[in-house]
């Protein structure tokens, strides 16, 4: 290719050993090193002592603190398997929503018509209002007592006393409902632009096949999302498993720790409670995880894309 | 931020220094009299604040407290008397939730960017001397002249970590019963009910008269604080006396509990009460009585609306009720700069001076020759005062309040909620707790 | 037939839209009203009476609740870490793009690898670096320690390879070194790239909760979320506060938004498909 035989031809012409390079990649090195690397190791470290940030002693306890997490009865097993559990409870009920909603949103969007830029900004405005504002609103649209939305119930007839963030199941149905209401607009917006780049010939040929609705939607638009599905499952599912604000801020984890994400239950036992040894291994067995799952919907993804293909 | 640098500094540093140690030592010796002797009189406002001066260069103070409820604006108004009073001090109050000030402390301090002085609950000052935060108050407590005799015994033994004193208290506070008087009124109850019986008879007289839910059971706080509460009215404890054991399972402990689901199973209270809604519901009219602290009577105060206060009813066998008692502290960031610590010194002895003024916020001062020399006298909590016998305190142990957190109170949520047999509930917690605890004590005591 | 699917689709749209506006509105409203007013039912879509306290009480300096701070900061935090992603990224990529050198597989596997990293492995050591370091109650722990991300890099990496390699060739052969061709003739060809980047990093800083919650303590430091949440815990029952505070924290966000809609709308769009 010419283009290697022009860089050759480049490379050649150097003597000295080349630190170009190096002086670019100086700053990103120097972070990685300082705010990655390091803390990784550091993180593995605190996880073999019972370390408690405040207090000067930290013994060495080995592999203590994972024998903990995973004896039935200590002091770290429930809490942190709950924990877990909730993050996949709230994992499995969201991710399906946050994927399938935005992009009905997107499709019935994919089309030049008026005010459409202006739908597209409402539905993402919530987006950049951020999380804090988000859930102060719904914790109080939420209110079982004196809250809008057991107010619109009632005025339709529907049960209107129901504690949705302080009753199980209610409170899942809150945060996921809370989760997609806040998330539809980013979604449908990568959606809408992976649609658009989906070539119009496509849709009219398949009508001139005779296809309707359905199979066009299965033999043209989800191939044509094929190359950024895997970024926006990968991206939900990784957001999902990692919630805590909406937790946090609307149901305090509550009740009791019944929504009290993997995240929430670290952070509290870390950075609220000093327990950092226990923190640390926690964080360590999520990694695990999460990096499992990432694998799984990384290689399951792919490889229907090359069978497809 | 509040840096100061130069040789002027070290050198007024040094003046104060002096200073102190000539109060300290003449602190000491008319102290040490009064430490013998039985029931002498502190020394008067006046000559505290002539003995405690701060003659340094103009100084800023941060200050850490847990003031969100109706105690709130009145903190604010005594900190504004205070900077105004004193021309070369000034206090830079910071309210957070208390909650969120326990978990940021240390780190906030460790860093060199917390408080300098502060005030805590007195089940907090065990785990913050123990993580070397807070530091001995000793020669305050000399020259305030506080005595044991001033004080309620667990209050006073609180203040006491590692042979020091840690804590200057301040106020002592307890759970309140309040009533609506214009419900009251209209289902005709006469006089504010004492015991179960009374209270529930109370209840069903509410509802007659049409208030459907008349008292609401939070899952929430401050719903754990009615179960300590009633634990100790049935007779027994949830905490071991020296707070070296959990016994949360106790039949007094499950009795507590089970009274309390008993309210929402009567249909006194709807199901699933958020904390502190039930509070908002009282203050809306749409309940008739509320169990909280006393700090909320000045919001409630402000609210205007017609209430009462009371002590809680005797629902078990024998007088009972939760309290806890606000402590002044300086933290060893302030310890490090003899300016700071002279500066804050000052602070704590005015408000400990001004623990009279305190009573103005709904609470009860500490101090028992204050509470019962009438500053009490027509204010609402005063009937509260009164029953100070019943006071119990949790024990002072480091980290006790954590363990209570993440075992007692879920535990007390799902009893309430239904959403697990209570028993179970608080066996689990209490093994849970008792775990913690064993875990603490190597951390921190060994 | 058209006109009923535009009808329908309008309809779906309308309804969608009713339901992310009326929430907001209801949000205003409710900032217009007394404390008992905000928690009474049935709730109400007029205030009445209506009020400034709320606001009053949150503007209000001596109450510590200072709300237009809060956007400030995060303001700040969020560009300067905004600008610090797209220099960063943009100085690693150009290497791994243009140019050979001993390492370079080594390095572009590091980049994997940071890809995989789940943040949450590095909250705890993190707080125990970013205290040694004494960043802790500053802005600065905000803005650096995620600076470093792998997606960057490979966005402003894509972005490089499709700059045509002749437009370098020249002007190596005019005699430029790598920094002039970097910042004269790549950089400036990719400012759609470096557009998109810049506006995902300010972003996910301007929507970073957990962390400023836990390495910010003074009030007048916070960023948003975390001053909110303070607020919120202080204030758990007075709504009326609370939604005049959340108003506070809306207004300049929208209007901004009202105006870079496009840009932020497409940006997003673009990493998608890009990504």
């Amino acid at each position: 290719m010419i283009e290697t035989a022009t860089q050759s031809s480049l490379a050649r012409k150097k003597k000295k050993p080349d630190i170009v390079p190096w002086i670019f990649l100086a700053p990103y090195l120097a972070l990685f090193s300082v705010f990655i690397a390091y803390p990784i190791g550091l993180g593995a470290w605190i996880s073999l002592h019972a370390w408690d940030f405040t207090l000067p002693r930290r013994p060495f306890v080995g592999l203590g603190n994972y024998e903990k997490l995973f004896t039935p009865g200590s002091t770290t097993f429930e809490p942190f398997w709950q924990s877990m559990v909730n993050t996949g409870i709230f994992t499995i009920a969201s991710t399906p929503l946050l994927l399938a909603i935005p992009l009905l949103v997107a499709m019935v969007m994919n089309q030049n018509f008026k005010g459409r830029n202006l739908f597209r900004a409402i539905y993402f405005a919530p987006y950049v209002l951020g999380v804090a504002v988000i859930t102060i609103l719904w914790r109080y649209l939420l209110d079982n007592n004196f809250g809008l939305m057991n107010y619109l119930l009632d005025l339709v007839g529907l049960p209107s006393d129901t504690a949705w963030l302080t009753s199980l199941p209610a409170v899942w149905v809150s945060l996921v409902g809370v989760t997609v209401w806040w998330t539809l607009g980013f979604n449908s917006v990568i959606y809408l632009a992976a649609l658009q780049d989906i070539p119009k010939e496509l849709y009219e040929a398949a009508t001139v096949d005779g296809a309707n609705g359905m199979q066009k939607f299965r033999h043209v638009t989800m191939p044509g999302l094929k190359p950024i599905f895997a970024y926006i499952t990968l991206l939900t599912l990784i957001a999902s498993a990692n919630m805590f604000g909406q937790s946090y801020l609307m149901t305090q984890g509550g009740p009791g720790t019944a929504t009290r994400t993997a995240i929430y239950q670290i952070t509290e036992t870390g950075l609220r409670n000093f327990k950092m040894g226990d923190a640390s291994a926690m964080s360590f067995v999520l990694t695990f995880f999460l990096l499992l799952l990432s694998t799984v919907v990384f290689f399951g993804l792919r490889e229907k894309k090359d069978a497809k293909s | 931020m509040r840096q100061q640098e130069g040789a002027k500094k070290k050198f007024t540093g040094l003046l104060a220094l002096t200073a102190i140690s000539a109060v300290a030592l003449a602190g000491c010796t008319s102290g040490t009299d009064s430490e013998e002797s039985a029931g002498t009189q502190s020394p008067t406002a006046e000559a505290v604040a002539i003995v405690l001066e701060y003659t340094g260069p103009a100084i800023e103070l941060s200050y850490w407290n847990g003031f969100t409820g109706g105690d709130g604006p009145f903190m604010q108004s005594m900190v504004e008397e205070f900077n105004a009073s004193h021309d070369n001090i000034t206090i830079v109050n910071n309210t957070l939730p208390w909650g969120d000030m326990y978990s940021t402390l240390p780190t906030a301090v460790g860093a060199g960017e917390g408080p300098d002085v502060g005030a805590m609950h007195m089940d907090q000052l065990p785990t913050f001397a123990a993580r070397g935060l807070i530091v001995p108050l000793d020669d305050l407590v000399v020259t305030l002249g506080l005595t044991s005799d001033d004080f309620t015994p667990e209050v006073w033994d609180a203040t006491l970590y590692d042979a020091a004193r840690v804590g200057i208290p301040l106020d002592v506070h307890s759970l309140a019963m309040y009533y609506n008087t214009e419900h009251f009124e209209k289902a005709g109850i006469t006089a504010v009910p004492t015991n179960g019986a009374e209270f529930e008879a109370a209840l069903i007289a509410l509802q007659a008269a049409g208030y459907q839910n008349p008292f609401w059971m939070p899952n929430r706080w401050p719903s754990h604080l009615m179960t300590l509460s009633l634990t100790w009215q049935f007779g027994g404890s949830a905490w071991g006396a020296d707070g070296s054991s959990a016994d949360f399972a106790s039949e007094a402990g499950v009795k507590a509990l089970e009274w309390q689901r008993s309210i929402i199973d009567k249909g006194f209270s709807p199901n699933d009460v958020a904390g502190d809604s039930q509070y908002i519901a009282f203050k809306n009219g749409e309940n008739s009585i509320t169990w909280d602290g006393i700090w909320q009577i000045n919001d409630l105060q402000g609210s205007e609306m017609p209430f009462g206060v009371a002590a809680i009813p005797m629902i078990g066998t024998e007088p009972g009720v939760w309290a806890n008692a606000h402590n002044f502290f300086m933290t060893t960031q302030a310890a490090k700069d003899a300016n700071k610590a002279q500066a804050s010194k000052v602070f704590i002895a005015w408000m400990s001076e001004k623990s009279g003024d305190w009573a103005g916020s709904g609470m009860i001062p500490a101090r028992d020759s204050v509470r019962t020399s009438g500053v009490l006298d027509g204010l609402p909590q005063g009937p509260v005062a009164d029953q100070i016998s019943a006071m119990r305190f949790l024990p002072a142990v480091p980290g006790i309040g954590g363990v209570q957190g993440a075992t007692f109170e879920v535990a007390v949520s799902n009893g309430i909620l239904g959403l697990e047999d209570i028993a179970t509930a608080l066996k689990a917690a209490q093994d849970q707790a008792n775990a913690l605890l064993e875990e603490n004590r190597v951390q921190f005591g060994g | 037939m058209k006109l009923t699917k535009s009808s329908l689709r309008y309809s779906l749209l309308i309804a969608l839209a009713l339901i992310y506006i009326s929430p907001i509105i209801f949000m205003l409203v409710t900032s217009f009203k007394t404390q008992s007013g905000a928690t009474s039912y049935p709730p109400t879509w007029i205030p009445d009476p209506f009020t400034t306290q709320a606001y009053e009480t949150i503007l209000n300096p001596a109450n510590d609740t200072p709300v237009f701070r809060w956007f400030l900061n995060s303001m700040f935090a969020a560009t300067m870490h905004a600008l610090l992603v797209v220099a960063i990224a943009s100085l690693a990529a150009y290497p791994l793009a243009r140019l050979k050198f001993k390492g370079k597989k080594l390095i572009q596997g590091l980049v994997v690898i940071t890809l995989l990293v789940p943040p949450v492995i590095l909250i705890i050591p993190s707080f125990n670096i970013v205290n040694d370091l004494g960043w802790l109650n500053n802005l600065i722990a905000i803005i650096v320690p995620t600076a470093a991300g792998a997606f960057g890099v490979f966005l402003m990496r894509q972005f490089f390879l499709s700059i045509p390699l002749e437009l370098e060739e020249a002007a190596r052969i005019d005699g430029a070194n790598r920094w002039q061709i970097f910042t004269k003739i790549v950089l400036p060809l990719s400012k759609p790239g470096m557009a998109t980047l810049g506006l995902l990093a300010f972003l996910s800083n301007w929507n970073d909760f957990l962390w400023p919650l836990f390495v910010l303590f003074d009030n007048s430091l916070k960023t948003l979320p975390a001053g909110l949440a303070n607020l919120q815990g202080s204030n758990a029952v007075r709504y009326d506060l609370l939604m005049a505070g959340a108003v506070v924290a809306s207004v300049p966000v929208l209007i901004l938004f009202f105006f870079l809609q496009r840009f932020v709308v497409e940006g997003v769009a673009r990493s998608g498909v890009k990504g």
